[in-house]
């Protein structure tokens, strides 16, 4: 078990070193020179002004040294200063990540709260219109965009109920309420795609471990229907959703850009659009290895306690 | 089709033929997307012929209509026909999505392939590691920085999409492939001298294709989205090229006065990729059945 832990442990310390080596050597190769993008429309600006920028910025080094300082530079967690702003990249995502972090556990959340109930209703009635109609819910939901569904939920709030989210964003430390209420919708409309994802999953897998024999034996043995499922059913069906979560968590983390975007919400998907709109190189490749790191240690524990949940996992 | 080697299929096919009808019947959800999806190609091939409107024309004295009359969809904030503009929407998604699939699918395939056959050796560990790579990245984080590093371009959206579908085709044929390898007819090609490329191209590709199709169907649903996606944050389809993401995007600034060009597009886009998703499961369910639900 331990040695699974480190072994899975090292191998994605390896993964987020590739993908750092990946986006450090990808950012470098696509054209658009950014310091003359920086510098252009500057007066004045002359070959010298450039090339003194470039030996600035650190970009007049061969390639393999820039890597090599920056990997030198990364694990001791300087992530190097933002063209832009001449911040450290690290104080810049350790602003953002938390936001982004809150948004995410929040669809998170609104995934398995609605997908749970949903997919066992839909195992216990299977068949039913009930069902039927679940089911429809549940493949409409992994198919419609989660930006048109936040679209959607702003517009017809607004024309319905005349409500809209506030407009400017506050911390969880300003403003506590005011920044649930904000969260609220791009949580939600995140969290569809895996609510649905969570259903379906859960409807099959609860209707396999119906069919068991340990089920028949549970209920030969004149245990009530509610004993049949809360205790014995549900527990063992939930297992195959929990490998699920690691997935979403790639979905959600995604999305949060784009609902960031839509909602004004300052996290690290704002960061990192903005970040690749200006070419500053240090700022989307800290937000990348983050992003990165972030999905992968998920993983990681998804891994780890589905053998906790299940003692049947053998790590192999 | 005198010789014995064109003849030889004709009884499958007749077989063929009677399990397709089956699955006709069992699948009705399946054979309805595949409708719709028949009627979407159709729409986005005539898209010129059936549009009443140009796309791209300006009405400037008829902005902002309300669905219904001339404008069955109503227009947007520059006076564009929205219908005409979702027709050829359509154009640009299918278009972006088959492009897409032939790169990133060809791709992943050919190393899953190869990377399966091979399992274990130096190739497939560095192939793989590669995969790995690309998927620890959040997909539109993975688009986001390819694509607007390369600038907005129909073709550099595909290249940047081509990339989110490579690991997904390079699993499902290396897990296959792995399993392919060991089959007997496998064997006996190898015993009767086969060379590694006859036996990839003529044994492992062929049996390959179930598993490729059900993928290709779902990856379609993604990659449209995804599509979308950028188009909507100004980094994919350039406009004016009529796109639904950009559509979307313009629409956000109106939703309040003028939620129809919000509806419109985003209920094409999820038509769509229903449309994929289902034909996806049916596909499933026919290819695999112990697997069906």
């Amino acid at each position: 078990m331990l040695e699974y832990v480190v072994r899975r442990g090292l191998y994605g310390v390896l993964v987020v070193a590739l993908v750092t080596v990946f986006v450090f050597l990808t950012l470098r190769l696509i054209p658009g020179d950014v310091v003359r993008l920086q510098l252009a429309d500057a007066p004045g600006v002359g070959p010298e002004q450039i090339a003194q920028r470039a030996a600035q910025l650190g970009l007049d080094q061969p390639l393999l040294t820039q890597l090599g300082r920056f990997v030198a530079d990364a694990v001791t967690g300087d992530f190097g200063t933002s063209f832009q702003s001449g911040e450290p990249v690290t104080a810049l995502i350790a602003e953002r990540l938390p936001t982004t972090l809150q948004l995410g556990v929040m669809a998170l959340l609104v995934s398995v709260v609605l997908g749970v109930p949903l997919g066992l209703l839909s195992a216990v009635r299977q068949n039913s219109w009930l069902d039927q109609g679940l089911r429809a819910v549940s493949v409409a939901g992994l198919s419609i965009p989660n930006f048109w569904l936040g679209l959607l939920l702003v517009t017809y709030l607004a024309l319905w109920f005349s409500w809209s989210p506030p407009l400017v964003y506050r911390t969880p430390a300003e403003d506590l309420g005011s920044n649930l209420v904000h969260m609220a919708l791009p949580a939600i409309a995140l969290g569809v795609t895996g609510m649905a994802a969570i259903a379906r999953m859960l409807r099959s897998s609860m209707l396999e471990v119906l069919r068991s024999p340990f089920i028949r034996t549970v209920r030969a043995k004149g245990a009530p229907e509610r004993t049949v499922l809360l205790t014995h059913a549900v527990r063992n069906s939930l297992v195959p959703v929990f490998s699920l979560i690691g997935l979403q968590v790639g979905h959600i983390l995604g999305g949060t850009v784009i609902l960031e975007s839509i909602f004004a919400i300052p996290g690290m998907g704002m960061l990192i659009f903005e970040s690749v709109q200006l070419r500053d190189y240090p700022v989307v490749l800290g937000c990348v290895v983050v992003y990165g790191a972030v999905f992968i240690l998920v993983n990681l524990v998804v891994d780890v306690l589905y053998g906790v949940i299940d003692p049947r996992i053998r790590y192999a | 089709m005198s010789d014995i080697a064109a003849s030889a299929p004709l009884p499958r096919r007749t077989v063929g033929t009677r399990r397709a009808l089956r699955v006709l019947r069992r699948q009705p959800l399946g054979v309805a997307a595949g409708l719709v999806i028949v009627l979407l190609v159709v729409a986005a091939a005539l898209a010129p012929v059936i549009a009443p409107f140009d796309p791209t024309a300006q009405n400037r004295a008829d902005f902002l209509q309300v669905p219904g009359g001339a404008y069955l969809m109503g227009t947007d904030d520059l006076g564009r026909d929205i219908f005409s503009r979702v027709l050829h929407g359509a154009r640009t998604s299918l278009l972006v999505a088959v492009c897409t699939l032939a790169v990133g699918g060809a791709l992943g395939v050919a190393i899953g392939v190869v990377s399966g056959y091979f399992a274990g050796g130096w190739v497939d560990t560095l192939l793989q590691r590669v995969m790995d790579t690309l998927m620890a990245i959040p997909g539109i984080v993975l688009l986001l920085f390819v694509a607007a590093l390369l600038g907005p371009s129909i073709r550099n959206t595909v290249i940047a999409l081509s990339l989110l579908v490579v690991p997904s085709f390079n699993r499902v044929a290396r897990g296959e492939m792995l399993r392919i390898r060991e089959e007997l007819y496998v064997e006996s090609a190898r015993a009767a001298g086969c060379s590694t490329w006859r036996i990839l191209r003529r044994h492992g590709l062929p049996n390959l294709l179930a598993p490729i199709l059900v993928v290709t169907s779902l990856m379609f649903a993604i990659v449209i989205i995804a599509e979308s996606a950028l188009s909507f944050l100004g980094i994919g389809t350039p406009p004016p090229t009529p796109s639904w993401g950009a559509m979307l995007s313009d629409g956000s600034r109106y939703m309040e006065i003028a939620p129809w060009m919000v509806v419109f597009p985003g209920g094409a886009l999820t038509v769509a990729v229903l449309a994929f998703n289902l034909l996806g499961d049916a596909l499933r369910d026919v290819f695999d059945p112990k697997q069906s639900r």
